[in-house]
């Protein structure tokens, strides 16, 4: 190998906030030579994709239902990955959180009050620290790796839904589909702008994002895991509790994932479905990462990645680019901020031509 | 479908001076514009290959006087509701939901364009301004069931459902029931996999049929790939389903069951130009040609496609129904008595197995 990667010793903070901007840019030009090169309008699907959903005002409440749960389980994660620990299984605890505020839901069927509402979302936080807490017990007492045994749960959790909703929850009205049924009054999360599909999730994200940043940054527990993340050896000289630092990482993360899933169970859904694993929980990892693992950057990575949602969506019916469109630009996204990142923490140095030629 | 730019510029004006509405914007005499939604990808080759088939139908009959738009892999569930709102704001006045699950959203969004006409395929949740339509699949596999009875060798065919709603129990006790009137023994199990469209958990549960012995593959998925695992395992054969499959499965495909649904969006859209559009609830079949069977496979032999053809003549003239009594359910209890047939309403909430069927997990 003639190229090597040399680490900076110290790398440029503008950078490292300009790469997400870069690769969103980068995207779109990529993408409009792509789509262009294969016949399709790629300068339109540019533009439908990651414009019209800002200047077309209908599309604003879309974006923001569609942000809130990324947001919401994209800042746990920041956390979370913050201090090295790679939950990989949002998604799995996005579920078992749905699933909590559903059995809430489904136990106060007959029920009417404020109360029941609080109860589901607690019920949805408690589910997915739950499910995120078989990770972590594994990790701290086993040692199993936490991206295995995370994700494997998250397949585990399908199954679960499929089972529920099947026999036990199934809906006696739901001419044998499986599915839920509607969710009383009570259990529904109320929309906050009349006429429109916002519900009270979007300003939830907007404050969990809020009060995950203030506590990131000027909490004890903020500190820990930054150290324990960027300076593990240092971490434990301090005093810091590596497995107490991973059961804190998982319990948020998952316990935000869960808050998302009772939040979209009880706000967009309003029942228990086949289709509620929407990949939210994968999605949102492109969002941390997209949001710097800053709680705030979050929250602009959110949005960004719902445009590219709705924007696809008006690109099919628009100027006829097909579906699979949207997912190659979320990747190229992700493929052009990792790699930008690669460059802004290293350099490439060109190595001497080794001369050990001998084991021909 | 093609849209200028000029058209999207006159669009995005509508859309921003009528808030919500977006129908006024377009003067007499512009083509009606009908907007598909699919649940899966036109590239398929079942089920919404078919329905994009019939978009094709629409737009080659009724030429300039109709623009159409689809989108396909929409969600079941809040997603469809958005895809809705964005067809309804671009000022598609007839839009077609094509699968089952969309039933929520169209019922919500319809509330809110209520100039728009909606038309659910499969649904049961009708509104003013929401028409159901529908085809009799049944008839269709009563003929597969006809052929199955014959060629099995094991007399256990295997069955890829989705979910166990009455159109999947229905095709399921309608096959069992053809087959037995040639093999009383015959049997089929039937595995859902909770999805429309999962080519490799299809061709997942395909595999583990043909082990368990099953030689006969029937599915109410949306593409080709248990199809593809018959072929290459060698297994007596299997059925297209939506659309003919024979590309897949050139030696397995015994028949296949294809979705015409062309003169169905023929007819709603010509209703809506006209404004004669009433919210129908249409459920047709093999002799209105919304279903036909495709051409027979090189296994099904000249005997066996003679009792084919007779089972899907016979039900277009009406001499034959699938569901005419006796018929018991698979724990032996009666449920129709002889000589009697089954309604409508009775099929299509239809949430018990016939004898034959063994009762899934």
């Amino acid at each position: 190998m003639p190229f090597r990667l040399e680490k900076r010793p110290e790398p440029s903070r503008t950078m490292l906030y300009l790469t997400p901007a870069a690769a969103v840019l980068l995207t779109m030009i990529v993408g409009a030579i792509i789509f262009s090169a294969i016949g399709y309008n790629g300068l339109g699907a540019v533009r439908e994709i990651f414009f019209t959903p800002l200047t077309n005002s209908y599309k604003w409440q879309d974006l923001g239902v569609k942000a809130a749960p990324l947001i919401i389980i994209g800042v746990g994660l920041s956390i979370a990955y913050r201090a090295n620990v790679w939950n990989i299984g949002a998604e799995g605890q996005y579920i078992v959180g749905g699933l909590a505020g559903t059995w809430v839901a489904l136990a106060t069927y007959s029920m009417s009050g404020p109360w029941i509402l609080p109860l589901m979302i607690l019920a949805g936080v408690v589910g997915g620290m739950l499910y995120a807490a078989i990770p972590a017990f594994l990790k701290t007492r086993l040692n199993v790796n936490e991206i295995l045994t995370s994700l494997m749960l998250t397949y585990a959790s399908v199954q679960l839904i499929y089972y529920l909703i099947r026999a036990p929850w199934k809906d006696p009205m739901g001419m044998g589909f499986p599915q839920t049924r509607l969710f009383a009054e009570s259990a529904r999360l109320p929309t906050i702008i009349p006429g429109t599909i916002v519900h009270l999730g979007v300003p939830i994200a907007i404050i969990v994002a809020l009060v995950a940043w203030f506590i990131m940054s000027r909490s004890v527990f903020g500190y820990q895991m930054r150290v324990v993340g960027t300076a593990p050896h240092a971490a434990r000289y301090g005093g810091f509790s590596e497995n107490k630092t991973i059961w804190l990482a998982l319990l948020v993360s998952g316990g935000l994932a869960g808050l998302a899933g009772v939040l979209e169970v009880a706000g967009p859904f309003q029942r228990m479905v086949p289709g509620f694993p929407a990949n939210y929980g994968f999605t949102a990892i492109i969002v941390a990462f997209l949001g710097r693992l800053n709680p705030l950057g979050v929250i602009f990575a959110g949005i960004v990645l719902a445009i590219t949602f709705v924007g696809g969506e008006v690109a099919q019916t628009t100027i006829g680019l097909p579906n699979a469109a949207t997912g190659i630009f979320q990747s190229m996204m992700l493929f052009f901020l990792l790699a930008g990142d690669l460059l802004v923490r290293y350099r490439i140095r060109r190595t001497a031509v080794q001369p050990s030629r001998s084991a021909a | 479908m093609t849209l200028t730019r000029r058209n999207l510029l006159k669009i995005g004006a509508a859309a921003s001076a009528l808030p919500l509405l977006g129908s006024r914007a377009f003067a007499q005499g512009e083509p009606l514009k009908v907007g598909f939604i699919y649940v899966g990808t036109i590239n398929d080759n079942g089920y919404n290959y078919a329905h994009n088939q019939g978009r094709l139908y629409l737009e080659e009959q009724l030429g300039d006087a109709v623009e159409t738009t689809y989108v396909e892999n929409v969600p079941e569930g809040p997603d469809c509701e958005r895809v809705l709102r964005e067809l309804a704001q671009q000022g598609n006045k007839l839009i077609f939901a094509t699968s089952f699950g969309f039933g929520d959203s169209v019922i919500k969004v319809a509330q809110q364009f209520p100039d728009v006409k909606f038309e659910h395929a499969t649904g049961y949740m009708k509104a003013d301004n929401v028409g159901l339509y529908n085809a009799r699949f049944y008839e269709g596999r009563a003929v597969c069931g006809t052929i199955a009875g014959h060629l099995s060798k094991t007399g256990k065919a295997g069955y890829i459902g989705s979910f166990p709603i009455p159109e999947v129990v229905m095709g399921i006790n309608s096959f069992v029931l053809a087959a037995r009137k040639v093999n009383p023994d015959f049997t089929i199990k039937p595995v859902y996999i909770s999805t429309w469209n999962d080519p490799p958990k299809e061709a997942d549960a395909a595999r583990a049929m043909i082990d368990q012995g099953i030689d006969i593959i029937a599915q109410h998925t949306d593409g080709p790939a248990a199809l593809q695992v018959v072929e290459e395992r060698g297994a007596v054969g299997g059925f297209g389903q939506g659309a003919d499959m024979s590309a897949f499965a050139p030696d397995a495909q015994l028949t296949s069951i294809i979705d015409h649904w062309g003169p169905h969006y023929v007819n709603s859209a010509k209703a809506v130009i006209d404004g004669t559009w009433v919210p129908g609830d249409t459920w047709e079949g093999l002799k209105e040609d919304v279903v036909q069977i495709g051409p027979y496979g090189p296994k099904v032999t000249e005997e066996v496609k003679a009792a084919a053809e007779a089972v899907r003549t016979g039900q277009i003239d009406g001499s034959f129904h699938i569901f005419t009594g006796p018929i018991k359910d698979n724990t032996g209890t009666e449920r129709v008595p002889a000589g009697q047939t089954m309604t409508d309403a009775e099929l299509l909430s239809m949430d018990w197995y016939v004898e034959g069927v063994e009762q899934p997990a």
